[in-house]
């Protein structure tokens, strides 16, 4: 079996050399070029034919991906990049408020979109709005608690962000190396109600209680590294992060979860928007309405790179008929305990910019206990 | 020699330099700007305004992964160094011509895999499970933890850095006289006497000059301290990823990132000096 | 060289050339592995036997599209650094003039500047000129990035050349033209060569720079970024490994094809 697959005959080698190599990325990059082309800078994954194939065909559209890896990186790269280069622009809730503010995006018709179709939570969500103009729509959201490892931490061990201090994890703490997460999620062990709102003492308690957390810290992570240090067991526990790793790692056989404690989680958000100055402004609507249709939310819902929890209501029907499975995983069941319920109930504050001191006065703190 | 430059000097000397006046000189002079400018509502702004530098010379922090950063670009340049110079010795003086011209191309290959693919490779092998570790268990020892620390963040540099520091020693080690060699044997001198006394003084150039490439590879690299130093403890190409997290705080990293130039040129300056110094002769 | 031989050392010093290579080629062998390994997330014990990665660069158009970027580019900087670090290596080796200090500072200043920085920089630059988001910029920013390496590399050599040499072929009557023809360039030869593979092999691995200026236009080591950083699939094992391959057989080629002048030449 090995010996064949390894071993093809030299008839199939040259066939599949003269076949497929030459005929299939030339023929697509030839039809590519008598069709739409639609730029979209985004997280890894936004553009994979399994989110966005069946757009393609409908519309005639080639979506072409730039990924970026950090949004400040994604800023960086807009601000000194000729207006237009991006049609559709993927962030995160924060960025959009900073893309808002820089001008890099085109306001956008509240009317195109099908927002009655939203659950309330999401038909204003903060940040998208600007002094009643809409900037953004969201596609996308999940939350953030304790995502550890199931063989070494218990479900109840999970259950508080004390655990971060418990001596098995000393040197097995991992930090997505995001300073707002980390943070946030200190605050809430705080017990600060609206834990990116801090007085200026409350916040002294933040730095101090993330300050004694140093030494059980094994590393700082980007995404990549936050993936494979959960996989392999370098570290047991993650701060800063939630289901959108640990959903894929579980996919792909590691026994890893994402609790949320009973002081509550984050929730972070993906929206598109338009960037400032696009060609296909049309188009970049048409693709917006798509992903934000019940069909599209089913799709992203389960996207290959990263799964989310989508804010369409017609969306989760759409996705518990299609995949029921996937539809129990991410707790997106109407009709009985579910995600809603958890942010009705007040355990999930957003994850947003700092209220009371500047964003420089977090980022500092985080380099400052980097450095420690 | 030339008092007056002449057509021949011209085509040689100019056209690296108006590569570099016209494509790096405006990006550099940017950069310098770049680090007087502010930042209000996550844009960056115009200006001439010094407080970046004060800030950013004013934090502890800094300094602490400057001299962490100098420190471990240093150990790195030596350890490579040192690691690279018995094989380098052995290719140059102890292979016959075909076999050294194998390795040659040998070494080069590592250049043409990916330096992320190589770097992520290795995370498998030093991992608390890893390869090496399940190795040394089976002779019933560690397992030692070799990933998200400085060891980590070496082995990287070593990947990135030793085939190009063999490389370059070989280069100078080729074109060490033989007949000195022959004659300090001759004269009944040691192996390792004749190593330090001869071979080295006459190839020092090449040796300083590996060893340069190491400092500079390893003094600006981030992919070794975050993907196997685990970002623990940051270096300074690091912090200046995280300084463009506090809004697009680039007119900071832009200090940062003077700071390590103007390091650099100065530690490369001084290698090359030392390096060519009475050298050709 | 026949002077003290000891055959205990140079077994030792044959091993630590074999540890020297098992420690660089380790990696290499390893992500061959991975890229022939079922699991998403290599970790041991590996899972099963697949050849899932290769199939799917292999049908993503925008793969190829990098690729032959990363060719082109290459190609160009490669030739373009080796030039302009050419002439560089001469004038610094030959001459001394007013100014030569800032005019070695400006050429072996780019490797010095962290590449994060260096792309936004060039990007801001670029994008003013109208030379953003396409191969062209790619191959500007990597032409200022490669050129000190392969000034570096000629340099060392030019430095191993005996200085009457070139003297002594003015003597002989030769212009200064037709000495750098038959006594300079065959001498550095070996050193162009290393120069136009390690330059061109820098451009093949750069991806920082290339991420900010290349806009929508990728290179290869731009898409490996997004794989590893976004999404860790072992995809960047299976082009990892293509690229190993085709690079030994390129060298293999250049090493068959450069031997037989050699061998003709007295």
């Amino acid at each position: 079996m090995l010996r064949k697959s390894t071993h093809p005959s030299r008839r199939a080698l040259l066939k599949m050399s003269a076949g497929a190599a030459l005929a299939t990325p030339f023929l697509s990059i030839r039809a590519a070029a008598q069709t739409v082309n639609l730029s979209m800078l985004a997280w890894y994954g936004h553009a994979e034919p399994d989110v966005v194939g069946e757009f393609e065909e409908l519309h005639n559209v080639k979506f072409t991906p730039k990924y970026y890896t950090g949004g400040d990186n994604m800023l960086g790269l807009i601000a000194q990049s000729p207006p237009g280069t991006y049609d559709v622009i993927l962030s995160d809730a924060e960025y959009v408020q900073q893309l808002n503010a820089a001008g890099y995006i085109e306001e956008l018709d509240p009317n195109d979109y099908a927002f009655d179709d939203f659950f309330p939570e999401f038909q204003q969500f903060p940040g998208h709005w600007q002094d009643g103009k809409l900037f953004s729509v969201i596609t996308r959201f999940g939350f953030l608690g304790i995502s550890y490892n199931a063989g070494v931490l218990s479900e109840a061990d999970a259950a508080s962000y004390n655990i971060f201090s418990d001596s098995r994890l000393t040197g097995k703490l991992g930090h997505f190396d995001w300073h707002l997460p980390n943070l946030g999620q200190v605050s809430l062990l705080n017990g600060n109600a609206d834990p990116f709102n801090l007085s200026d003492a409350a916040w002294q308690q933040v730095q101090d209680s993330t300050m004694a957390l140093r030494g059980q810290v094994g590393g700082f992570f980007d995404y990549g590294g936050t993936f494979s240090s959960l996989k392999n067991g370098q570290m047991t526990a993650f701060a800063g992060i939630g289901d959108w790793i640990t959903g894929v790692l579980e996919k792909n056989g590691a026994n890893v979860r994402t609790a949320i404690p009973e002081e509550g989680g984050l929730q972070w958000t993906e929206s598109f928007s338009i960037g400032k100055g696009s060609r296909n402004q049309e188009m970049a609507r048409k693709w917006i309405q798509y992903i934000t249709s019940p069909e599209g939310q089913a799709k992203s819902a389960d996207m290959a790179a990263y799964p989310a929890m989508i804010p369409n209501k017609k969306g989760w029907v759409a996705l518990n008929e299609a995949n029921p499975g996937e539809a129990k995983r991410q707790n997106m069941v109407l009709g009985q305990n579910n995600a809603i319920d958890l942010i009705r109930d007040g355990r999930i504050k957003y994850r947003q910019l700092p209220g009371q001191q500047s964003l420089e006065d977090w980022n500092d703190f985080w380099s400052d206990y980097k450095g420690a | 020699m030339n008092t007056r430059p002449s057509l021949f000097s011209l085509t040689f000397s100019l056209p690296l330099l108006i590569w570099q006046l016209a494509f790096f000189l405006f990006p550099l002079a940017f950069l310098v700007a770049l680090s007087f400018w502010t930042v209000r509502n996550f844009q960056m702004q115009p200006d001439f305004d010094t407080v970046n530098w004060i800030k950013i010379y004013s934090r502890g922090v800094f300094w602490d992964a400057y001299f962490r950063t100098l420190l471990m670009a240093s150990a790195s340049a030596v350890l490579i160094s040192l690691l690279a110079f018995p094989a380098s010795y052995a290719i140059s003086f102890k292979l016959r011509d075909s076999v050294k011209r194998w390795m040659i191309f040998i070494l080069i290959i590592p250049f043409f895999t990916s330096y992320l693919v190589r770097v992520y490779s290795l995370q498998v092998f030093l991992s608390d499970a890893g390869i090496l570790n399940a190795f040394l268990g089976y002779l019933g020892l560690g397992p030692y933890p070799m990933l998200n620390n400085t060891f980590g963040t070496l082995a990287g540099y070593a990947t990135l850095c030793l085939p190009l520091v063999i490389l370059l020693q070989v280069f100078s080690l080729n074109f060490v006289n033989r007949d000195l060699v022959e004659a300090a044997h001759n004269m009944r001198c040691g192996r390792l006497q004749t190593v330090l006394e001869v071979i080295i003084p006459s190839a020092k150039a090449g040796l300083v000059i590996a060893a340069l490439f190491a400092f500079i590879l390893s003094f600006g690299d981030f992919v070794s301290p975050l993907y196997l130093g685990g970002g623990n403890p940051p270096t300074l190409s690091i912090m200046i990823t995280d300084i463009t997290k506090s809004g697009q705080q680039w007119p900071r990293a832009a200090v940062v990132a003077l700071t390590m130039i103007a390091t650099l040129l100065t530690v490369a300056f001084a290698a090359i000096k030392f390096a060519y110094r009475e050298a050709g002769k | 060289m026949t002077g003290n031989r000891n055959p205990l050392i140079d077994g030792l010093l044959k091993l630590h050339i074999a540890l020297c290579l098992i420690f660089i080629f380790a990696p290499i062998a390893g992500s061959f592995v991975f890229s022939l390994n079922s699991d998403r997330f290599p970790s041991l014990p590996l899972g099963s036997f697949s050849t899932e990665w290769y199939r799917l660069i292999w049908e993503d158009p925008l793969v190829w599209a990098g690729f032959f970027n990363t060719l082109l580019v290459g190609a160009c900087v490669a030739a373009i650094a080796t030039l302009l670090g050419f002439g560089g290596a001469y004038t610094d080796f030959r001459y001394k003039f007013f100014g030569k200090t800032a005019y070695l500072a400006l050429a072996l200043l780019p490797p010095t500047i962290p590449v994060v920085i260096m792309g936004l920089a060039m990007l801001a630059f670029l994008s003013r000129v109208s030379l953003s988001g396409n191969v062209v910029s790619v191959i500007i920013a990597h032409g200022v990035m490669c050129s000190p390496f392969a000034m570096a590399i000629i340099r060392l050599r030019l430095s191993q050349m005996d200085p009457d040499l070139e003297a002594a072929a003015w003597n002989l009557g030769g212009n200064e033209w037709v000495t750098m023809r038959h006594v300079i360039i065959p001498f550095t030869k070996p050193a162009i060569y290393a120069a136009l593979f390690i330059t061109m092999a820098v451009s093949f691995d750069e991806f920082a720079v290339a991420w900010f200026v290349s806009g929508l236009n990728e290179t290869l080591p731009v898409k490996v970024l997004g794989f590893l950083q976004g999404q860790v699939s072992p995809r960047i094992n299976a082009i990892g490994s293509l690229a190993f391959v085709s690079s030994i057989s390129f060298i293999v080629i250049a090493q068959l094809l450069m031997r037989n002048p050699d061998t003709k030449t007295p």
